[in-house]
């Protein structure tokens, strides 16, 4: 189940919460190697904290969300936003039919949009 | 008279309490901080009684007294409150604790004599 | 209080009471539960007259979502106005280095103007937004609890006069507005308890304290309701997957308020209670501190509160204009939901200058560095999805772009803030006014403008004057630019914030700022009266797609309701029913070549 919802697809989509992720990372490596003002429990011990409680909120409701969304979007047709209920409407199928007929995009572009719409 | 329905049955998209719920919240808040006892008394009695209205116009409650009551009881319980903190700080709550209890009181005697004296076949099963 | 005083009280105190059960006795009619309660119970779906009561009760005690936003929509442009000329009135009294209102009264303008244009207007447009179309779009009902969704929307008049208490209070020679600022800073604002002997106010502060608790309370209610609503009240088809961006949005804002504004409220109360009740929470050591630690704690999230959802009309609307689907969906609700939580990890890159341990600074620097990166995904996205769009320049597509473009230097200009050297030069400048008005302004305030003109039709069944909306645009675009970047300068020059006076050196650009204000003022005049005029005597849009949105398979649900919603009314008043798609949302397709050539807007003028 676990598997099959973080596909390929899904983990792209989420790159975009990784780098916020890594740069708070950075920044707790950082600090722990440079330490200019020193240590003292108190004061460097809040200033992990933030980081630390920072990322793992982050990374708890980025899978959270992953599995509500990507579990979806496995369990029932997925729509364009605002598109559900819409008489008429074109499920997107995540393949190459977006309704995107103006542009001439190339075959890459392409296929990064579809995974992300 | 009997026949005509009253707001709330006739239109399913209207409420008469959510104005008068939303006024007794400042109306009381004045009242206590500045320490004025009928405008807090007021505050207290629109606020209470338009929740329990409320609360029976939708159907969580079939009669309203007992709902004045934990109303009066969540008064008595604040006002309490108030007069056992109040030689813990520096200026006298006296008189906002005892517009507290005045109110809780007002909300009891009504909600005992809408007990006593009011038929029960005024409200729908 | 003298005792007669007190016994008027009372009499008044009752007589309004009995008043009260009375007009409810009336309407309410205790004695009439009944099952059988009248014809008047209609067909449970569809569009119907019938279900609310006529003039102006009809108003007071309306339950349903599309009347409370509408009023949500009236209150908050009322704060709008009423904010926008307190600050004509501010820039008016800068031109000159010497102030012509006098500082007390400066400083109180200031602090009503923050106050009112972000609780007042701020929240408020989006809860209307918000009311009226998350509904709509996710296909429930109504909200989750409608009465309370009304009492929530009832506490915020009380709130706004008690706000602005002072400006009535004053000439009646009783007490004056409160000049602490929107930041309410202690031990300024701690009044004769703190060192301040109440210069700032006295019991204006208190009212507009409880003014503020009082908002705070209505926003948390209101927050509850949507998350509610959105969680349990979705139609079938509406999965997590294909929930749109603007109800993820509110969502995720929603959570904000959740956390932020409880807060906000005990510290307010706190406050209070240091004010008149002789506590000591913000008068003993650290106490300075402590405000500012819970109250930054609340006033980040709480800009964040402001702009998401105004992100999530950029990204619902801009699409439509581009004639594609937004690009990267996924990426802008990742993104969004990283903001909401990151939001709290950042508040004291407000307080870089207070002192406090440069350690524990530094993780806030790093987590202000974090948060740019889901803000920059969501302008990446919005250009990428232009590009090679097809492009119609409507007025709310030009209120989108021209929120992509000033939220690019609102937001830009953060990041630098949020580096602590930058910010110790800066802060406390009109760099940082600068900054959060690209933001405030020229983002949340211009989609807000963007979507007042794409659902205009939805919402009033007409549709406005075109020419004056792109009149309205580029006046506010321009004046916008003119005010806010000379404010970005001022601050690099080191002019202060919040001072009435200033320094012979810095009035060219103060002078160019208040330019730059009154051609944003006349802006508004273009707009205001567009707005009265067009909703009375407008053009009836007689489409259930006005903005021709089908012809690029970008149209969306609301505008299949306001189809139906159509065509009950035609079918009411007689008359031409069949000239209108029966299907709603769709257009024929003779019907939509018909529309297709010209822009839905230049077919009104
Ligand atoms: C996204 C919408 C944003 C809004 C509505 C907003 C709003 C504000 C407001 C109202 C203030 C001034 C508070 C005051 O002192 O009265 C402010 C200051 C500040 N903002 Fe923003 N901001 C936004 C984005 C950002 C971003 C993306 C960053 C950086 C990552 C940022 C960094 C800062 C910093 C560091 C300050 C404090 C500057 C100082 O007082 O020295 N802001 N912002
Ligand atoms: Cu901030």
């Amino acid at each position: 189940m676990e598997a099959k919802i973080f596909d390929r697809e899904t983990i792209l989509d989420l790159v975009v919460n990784f780098i916020p992720l890594g740069i708070i990372l950075f920044f707790i490596g950082a600090f722990a190697v440079f330490a200019p003002w020193g240590f003292e429990p108190m004061a460097s011990g809040l200033m992990f904290a933030i980081m630390v409680v920072m990322f793992l909120a982050l990374a708890v409701l980025t899978y959270l969300s992953a599995k509500a969304i990507a579990g979806d979007e496995k369990r029932a047709t997925v729509y364009a936003q605002g598109q559900a209920g819409l008489e008429g409407a074109e499920p997107i199928h995540g393949h190459d039919d977006a309704a995107d007929t103006s542009a001439a995009t190339d075959a890459e572009v392409d296929d990064t949009e579809s995974t992300s719409e | 008279m009997e026949e005509t329905p009253g707001l709330s049955d006739q239109y399913r998209k209207a409420s008469p309490w959510p104005l008068f719920i939303a006024l007794g919240v400042p109306i009381s808040e004045l009242g206590l901080l500045f320490d004025i006892f009928p405008v807090a008394v007021g505050g207290l009695l629109l606020f209470c009684g338009c929740v329990v209205g409320m609360l029976q116009e939708a159907g969580y409650i079939r009669m309203p007294w007992s709902g004045l009551a934990v109303s009066a009881g969540l008064l008595f319980l604040a006002g309490g409150g108030v007069l056992y903190i109040n030689p813990q700080v520096g200026v006298d709550m006296t008189l906002r604790a005892y517009a507290i209890l005045a109110s809780g009181l007002i909300l009891a005697m009504g909600a005992g004599a809408g007990r006593l004296f009011v038929p029960k076949s005024q409200f729908p099963a | 209080m003298d005792i007669s005083a007190q016994i008027s009280l009372t009499v008044l105190m009752g007589v309004f009471l009995v008043a009260v059960a009375t007009w409810l006795t009336r309407v309410e009619n205790w004695r009439s539960y009944s099952p059988v309660g009248g014809g008047a119970i209609v067909d449970r779906s569809g569009y119907v007259e019938e279900e609310k009561p006529a003039g102006i009760i009809r108003w007071l005690t309306t339950v349903d979502h599309k009347d409370i936003g509408i009023l949500y929509g009236l209150y908050g442009i009322t704060a709008f106005v009423v904010g926008g000329l307190m600050v004509t009135a501010m820039r008016i009294d800068l031109v000159t280095s010497e102030s012509l209102l006098g500082t007390a009264t400066y400083n109180g303008l200031l602090t009503s103007h923050g106050i009112t244009m972000l609780f007042l207007f701020g929240t408020p447009i989006i809860a209307a937004f918000a009311n009226y179309l998350i509904p709509l779009i996710i296909g429930a009902d109504d909200m989750a609890f409608p009465r309370i969704n009304a009492i929530a929307f009832w506490l915020l008049p009380p709130a706004a006069l008690l706000i602005w208490a002072g400006f009535f209070a004053k000439p009646l020679g009783l007490f004056g507005p409160a000049q602490t600022a929107w930041t309410m800073y202690t031990p300024l604002s701690t009044g004769a308890a703190g060192g301040s002997a109440d210069m700032v106010g006295g019991a204006g502060v208190d009212m507009m304290l409880l003014g503020l608790h009082l908002s705070g309370v209505a926003t948390t209610i209101g927050a509850i309701n949507f998350i509610a609503t959105i969680f349990t009240q979705r139609g079938e088809k509406v999965t997590w997957a294909n929930l749109d961006i603007f109800s993820w949005t509110v969502l995720t804002q929603s959570g904000l308020i959740l956390f932020a504004f409880p807060l906000l409220g005990s510290a307010l109360v706190m406050l209070l209670a240091d004010r008149n009740f002789g506590t000591t929470f913000f008068l003993s050591d650290g106490g300075n501190m402590l405000w500012q630690h819970l109250f930054w704690f609340f006033g980040h999230p709480e800009v964040y509160v402001l702009v998401l959802p105004m992100m999530g009309i950029v990204s619902y609307v801009l699409p439509r204009f581009a004639g594609r689907q937004l690009f990267g969906f996924k990426f802008v609700v990742y993104s969004t939901l990283a903001i909401g939580v990151l939001s709290f990890g950042v508040w004291a890159h407000h307080m870089f200058a207070t002192g406090m341990d440069p350690r524990l600074r530094t993780s806030f620097m790093a987590v202000s560095m974090a948060i740019a990166i889901p803000s920059a995904v969501k302008t990446f996205n919005w250009i990428t999805t232009l590009w090679n769009g097809r492009i119609r320049l409507t007025t709310p597509m030009l209120f989108c772009i021209g929120f992509v473009s000033n939220f690019i230097i609102g937001g830009v200009t953060g990041v630098f803030l949020a580096s602590i050297p930058v910010d110790l030069v800066l802060h406390d400048t009109y760099y940082v006014v600068g900054h959060f008005h690209y933001v405030v302004m020229g983002a949340i305030a211009f989609a807000g403008f963007a979507g007042i003109y794409y659902w205009f039709p939805l919402v009033t069944g007409r549709m406005y004057q075109a020419s004056l909306g792109k009149a309205h645009f580029w006046l506010t675009m321009i004046g916008t630019n003119i005010t806010f970047f000379a404010m970005i300068l001022l601050g690099y020059g080191g002019m202060p914030r919040r001072y009435a006076t200033y320094l012979p050196q810095f009035a060219s650009l103060h002078q160019l700022a208040t330019l730059g204000a009154l051609i944003i003022f006349v802006g508004q005049l273009i707009w205001f009266w567009n707005m009265v005029s067009s909703w009375f005597e407008g053009k009836r849009v007689e489409s259930a797609d006005p903005w021709n949105l089908a012809d690029d398979g970008v149209n969306t649900i609301e505008w299949q309701w306001f189809g139906t919603k159509l065509d009950t009314q035609l079918a009411t008043d007689g008359g031409e029913a069949d000239e209108v798609a029966t299907d709603g949302g769709q257009v024929d397709a003779d019907d939509a070549s018909a529309d297709a050539d010209a822009d839905p807007e230049t077919n009104t003028e």
